[in-house]
């Protein structure tokens, strides 16, 4: 919303600095976004040139010599030619700003001083519209009398600010000059001076040359028709079309000029048909038929549905309601008897309507926010006052009004101490009353309650269960927020925590980057080729992604199956920037659409290392430190298996007592080209709710050993076929006789000394016995009992 | 005898005198105190002295020998602090050299961290955790939090629809209604989550982005209240000389509506680039639970008020860590992710 300072001082008196009514507003609830002067050009003031005389050493300049009103005369260089002694010039000094950031400084041209530069009309951005003479080639020449030295805004007229106020969609009613000053007026604290439109007494009835059929009454709920005969197509005045430009409008002829400048001042949305071109004068409100195709005013071919509004004579459509007038009924030159239409169109019907043409226009807009029926009645007034001043026709005295809504007054009761109890505020009923009264809104007590009169204009204020709160935001604003003072929440204690599921998250993260890994946050989104590339197979549960209707591409179509798409993409960014290599980690939602319902999500933990030093076995090793904090270690384990984006033979499904919880692997070389990383990746990804379902285990205390621990290793030869867990086991289940722990592998051999086919592996681990020192014989018969079950369970022969 | 006595020590005290480290002080010991030292050597000898000469002698060699193992005593300190001294020399480091790191843990995303500092500042005043969903049925993203389908409040923010009946949710309050219709009041919770709009992808706009809500229903909970915990909480979180403006604002969720802003962090409120010019950073907003809410969640509003407010913990992060580009917040470049 633009509202011009000079357009408000019209309707309030305004007696405070630029800031300050940026400040009250805020304290309103009106946030100004912008304050821009009408002519942002800055050090430029009125000149006379006194004296003129050639350059000596270039024929195409002129040195001036000008009079801004101080004692001393200024020297300046130009190379107009439309200059003579005498001339009133606007004079750009050191450090001004002109049109398009261009910054003057005192320089020397050609061997003589310029202090400063003449400017055209152009260099100070003026159009032949906004002053006479500015679009000459050459200097400005300024016409009348000006004192010397004043800000050139001022003598061309445009020393306007205006400012860019954000409006909150509750308040349409200030999308509008009268309803923005009227706030406005309120927090400065001054009188607003509302405008009495003047009844403009003509001759006839509207009837007589149009008729106006709303059938879809439930889509508008009041059109309002007047007719203006002896139309005389004229540029608008001066002072119209300078407001009409300071908000943006582009003026066209004096008829469309009203209907935007009475959108404008009143926030009622209008629309001018020439009568001539509707067949019968008869304005029929309907409903498109199917396949009915309007030419709008844009002189494009728009197709309609049947649930979209139209305005259509007893032949054809002249235009989509709210939307935009059609090309067939447009004013013209020509145009000798005009229809003004101020009707109220259904905001939800307009809305759709913008939706299926994909167009939005600024009449459009306001009726999707809403317009009120009061409203209509008086833009229609209001432009028929201001064809009378502009003396643009002869206006036919009585409207055609078909309204099918009540526009009497709303009268709206507030519990007087619940407003107080929402607020936490002690206020009397006429202290309420009275700060409604500060913005327009009559309010009287009656016993309890605050008996208020809403304004046609506050739609906002409903007769619901939302009254009170409404009163309540009223009252607030007006008090001001700032003047209630905060208080600490009363009423029953609470026991503040984390729920076992954030704190269970909170503490895997931490351990995730103990392990060296830096956390990520990719986004959710994934595309069709991130299934291919990650090789999944038809059928497969990661293919069930939920997907979007209206996603920002192909590539972004559906939500994350699984995390690996989203980590690969920030290792392949890493890879390409040379940031190094490393660990990674992230926890985030999968949503897997496996359900009519609502999806099933899924949180995820995912792994990737990449570069020097990293390998499978560093992913194992950080997996099974992770398990280990969280005491889960004895209850993992792997096998070899998972997802078709692995290597394989380097890939595991993850256990925890034999369910699978995750997987883990090589990431295969052809995902791995898909998402252009040039190393091997190690990605893991497990479920969150595997892992939290399980613990927090707490740990039973072991005793400590009483008696030595004896440290052993041994190294058996077995076929290369035989795991190392399998050789683990065959330890660990050993018939011994003592406690046997700890056991480890601790190395891999395979070349000279060892045959074709087999490999050597080397484990250690502790012997002790609870009761006593373990003599030489416990030990030699640990190891035998070890060598035959390595032998019997696989075949594996002691290493020489 | 007592000639060679007196020479012994004469020429043992130079020695040790001159003697430069602990290996010479050692040879002087073993040659002179030695089990056969010279000095030992005229103690042995003595048994062919009379019964005089012999005491006579003792006391002397004695004595000698005890000023002796004195000096020496006295000169393996001083020569030991000198080699030491030495040593220490040696070894002196250039301390300037940068440490070594070893095994680094690695990081938390920043807004991990700055979603647990303002969870743990709520979880102070009393609050739980409580999670929803992110793909939400309309029904509680919109319509049960009083937008219903042709409200105009619906479009001040783009959605991302899954079918017409569900959607990636556009902002955490689903939670509100989800908790309303779960969880008996009275409550203080706090419900984090990734929140999705159609926003093209820019410095300052992301498509994906992270909220924090809080949500307090009780019989009693006011504006004021309100005011009270936010209050806290920015304390808590951006320092207790931080001021907080509280000013008027609309959200279809909320009557009365405010947005709060702060005293600038970088500029404390003088006017800088951060807060173009103002003195102010906008952080949240928040208000009063519109009536409309809590009844179509099936409680009476009259007896039960609620206040919410929503925090974008990506605004936050890039305000206390001066990051001025949103996106690098999920690009997870390595060398970003290694700041924080």
């Amino acid at each position: 919303m633009k509202l011009p300072l000079k357009w408000l001082k019209e309707y309030v008196d305004f007696n405070v600095s630029i800031d300050r009514f940026v400040e009250l507003m805020m304290w309103r609830g009106f946030e100004i976004a912008g304050v821009e002067p009408e002519m942002p050009i800055t050090n430029t003031v009125v000149g006379r040139i006194t004296a003129i005389s050639k350059h000596p050493n270039a024929d195409k300049l002129q040195i001036c010599s000008l009079d801004i009103g101080e004692s001393e005369k200024l020297t300046i260089v130009t190379g107009a030619s439309n200059i003579f002694e005498g001339a009133l010039v606007p004079v750009a000094l050191d450090g001004a700003q002109l049109m398009d950031g261009i910054v003057i400084h005192p320089t020397n041209m050609r061997g003589v001083h310029s202090a400063g530069m003449l400017c055209s009309g152009k260099e100070l951005g003026l159009t032949e519209e906004d002053y006479p003479g500015a679009e000459v080639y050459g200097i400005l020449i300024l016409q009348g009398d000006h004192p010397l030295g004043q800000p050139i805004q001022e003598a061309v007229g445009m020393d306007d600010v205006v400012f860019d106020i954000e409006l909150t969609p509750n308040r349409a009613d200030c999308a509008s000059i009268i309803g923005i000053c009227r706030e406005a007026a309120a927090a400065l604290g001054q009188k607003f001076r509302e405008p009495v439109i003047r009844d403009i007494q003509g001759a006839g009835d509207a009837s007589e040359y149009a008729a106006v059929d709303v059938l879809a009454p439930d889509l508008c709920p009041r059109y309002v028709a007047r007719v203006v005969t002896d139309i005389k197509i004229a540029p608008s005045p001066r002072w119209m079309q300078k407001k009409l430009r300071a908000v943006g409008l582009r003026p066209i002829n004096n008829i469309v000029d009203i209907t935007n400048y009475v959108m404008v001042e009143y926030g009622h949305p209008m629309h001018a048909f020439d009568l001539s071109c509707v067949a019968d004068g008869h304005i029929v409100v309907r409903k498109a038929q199917p396949g009915e195709k309007v030419v709008t005013l844009d002189s494009k071919e728009r197709a309609t549905t049947p649930d979209m509004l139209l305005i259509a004579d007893p032949t054809k459509g002249v235009g989509i309601a709210g939307v935009m007038g059609g090309e067939n009924s447009e004013i013209t030159e020509n145009t000798k008897v005009v229809l003004f239409e101020a009707a109220v169109f259904k905001g939800s019907s307009i809305r759709h309507t913008t939706r299926e043409l994909h167009h939005v226009t600024d009449a459009a807009a306001r009726f999707i926010k809403g317009v009120e029926p009061v409203n209509a009645m008086l833009a229609s007034q209001r432009a028929i006052e201001l064809v009378d001043e502009l003396g643009a026709g002869r206006v036919v005295g009585k409207a055609i009004d078909v309204c099918n809504v009540d526009t009497a007054d709303r009268v709206v009761s507030a519990d007087i101490a619940h407003v107080n109890r929402i607020l936490n505020t002690k206020f009397t009923g006429a202290e309420m009353a009275a700060m409604l009264d500060t913005i327009n809104i009559p309010a009287r007590v009656e016993g309890d309650a605050l008996k208020i009169t809403v304004p046609h204009y506050r739609v906002d204020i409903e007769s619901s269960i939302e009254t009170d709160w409404d009163i309540a935001e009223e009252v607030g604003r007006i008090y001001g927020y700032d003047n209630i003072p905060p208080t600490l929440m009363r009423g029953d204690t609470f026991r503040g925590r984390l729920s076992l599921a954030c704190s269970q998250e909170d503490k895997i993260k931490d351990i995730c980057v103990l392990l060296g890994s830096y956390e990520m946050y990719n986004y959710n989104f994934i595309g069709p080729g991130d299934l291919n590339a990650l090789r999944l197979p038809e059928g497969d549960e990661k293919r069930l992604a939920v997907k979007l209707l209206n996603p920002f591409g192909e590539d972004q179509s559906l939500m994350r199956t699984t995390l690996l798409p989203g980590m690969l993409k920030s290792v392949a960014l890493n890879c390409n920037r040379k940031t190094g290599q490393g660990r990674f980690f992230e926890v985030g939602n999968v949503h897997v659409d496996n359900n009519p319902d609502l999806a099933e999500e899924r949180r995820m933990l995912g792994f990737a290392f990449t570069g020097e030093g990293e390998d499978f076995f560093t992913l194992k090793g950080a997996i099974e430190i992770l398990m280990e904090r969280l005491g889960l270690d004895e209850e993992f384990s792997v096998a070899p298996g998972g997802g078709e984006y692995f290597q394989p033979g380097q890939k595991a499904v993850l256990y925890l007592q034999g369910e699978a919880v995750g997987e883990m692997g090589t990431i295969h070389p052809d995902t791995q080209k898909a998402y252009g990383i040039p190393q091997k990746c190690y990605i893991a990804e497990i479920a969150m709710e595997k892992l939290m379902e399980r613990f927090p285990r707490t740990r039973t205390y072991h005793a400590l050993p009483k008696y030595p621990v004896v440290p052993r290793d041994i190294a058996v030869v077995v076929d290369e076929s035989v795991t190392a867990e399998q050789v683990r086991k065959a330890i660990e289940q050993a018939p011994v006789k003592v406690i046997l722990e700890n056991v480890a592998l601790f190395d891999v051999y395979r070349g000279k000394g060892i045959p074709e086919g087999k490999k050597s592996m080397a484990y250690s681990y502790t012997l002790r016995a609870e009761d006593r020192t373990l003599t030489d014989g416990d030990i030699s018969g640990a190891m035998d009992a070890l060598v035959k079950s390595l032998s019997a369970r696989l075949g594996a022969e002691l290493r020489a | 005898m007592l000639e060679s006595l007196e020479k012994i020590r004469q020429e043992t005290l130079a020695r040790l005198k001159a003697a430069q480290d602990g290996a010479e002080l050692d040879e002087i010991n073993v040659s002179i105190l030695g089990r056969n030292g010279t000095l030992t050597g005229i103690l042995r000898s003595m048994g062919k002295l009379s019964k005089e000469e012999r005491a006579a002698l003792g006391q002397a060699a004695n004595a000698v020998k005890k000023e002796l193992e004195g000096e020496l005593a006295k000169r393996k300190t001083e020569v030991g602090e000198k080699m030491q001294a030495l040593r220490f020399q040696k070894e002196a480091l250039d301390v300037t050299e940068p440490g070594k790191p070893g095994r680094l843990p690695g990081r938390l995303h920043p807004m991990t961290q700055t979603y647990r500092e303002i969870r743990d500042a709520l979880i102070g005043m009393g609050f739980t955790t409580f999670e929803g969903p992110e793909v939400e049925y309309d029904d509680y993203n919109f319509t049960k939090l009083n937008l219903p389908l042709d409200h105009p409040a619906r479009d001040m923010q783009d959605t991302f629809y899954v079918n017409d009946r569900v959607v990636l949710r556009t902002h955490t309050s689903p939670c509100e209604a989800r908790a309303l219709l779960n969880v008996e009041p009275p409550f203080r919770l706090i419900m984090p989550g990734r929140v999705f709009r159609v926003d093209e992808v820019d410095a300052s706009h992301s498509p994906v982005f992270m909220q924090i809500e809080g949500f307090v229903v009780d019989r009693d909970i006011t504006l004021a209240d309100l005011k009270g915990i936010l209050l806290t909480f920015i304390h808590t979180v951006f320092g207790e000389e931080v001021r907080m403006r509280f000013r008027p604002s609309y959200f279809p969720f909320t009557e009365p509506s405010a947005e709060v802003d702060i005293s600038c962090t970088l500029c404390g409120g003088k006017g800088c680039r951060a807060c173009k010019g103002t003195g102010w950073l906008e952080i949240l907003g928040c208000g009063v639970s519109n009536p409309h809410i809590i009844e179509n969640c099936g409680l009476d509003p009259k007896e039960w008020k609620g206040v919410a407010f929503g925090v974008g913990v990506d605004r936050i992060t890039s305000l206390k860590h001066g990051i001025t580009d949103i996106r690098l917040e999920y690009e997870n470049d390595a060398r970003f992710l290694k700041q924080f």
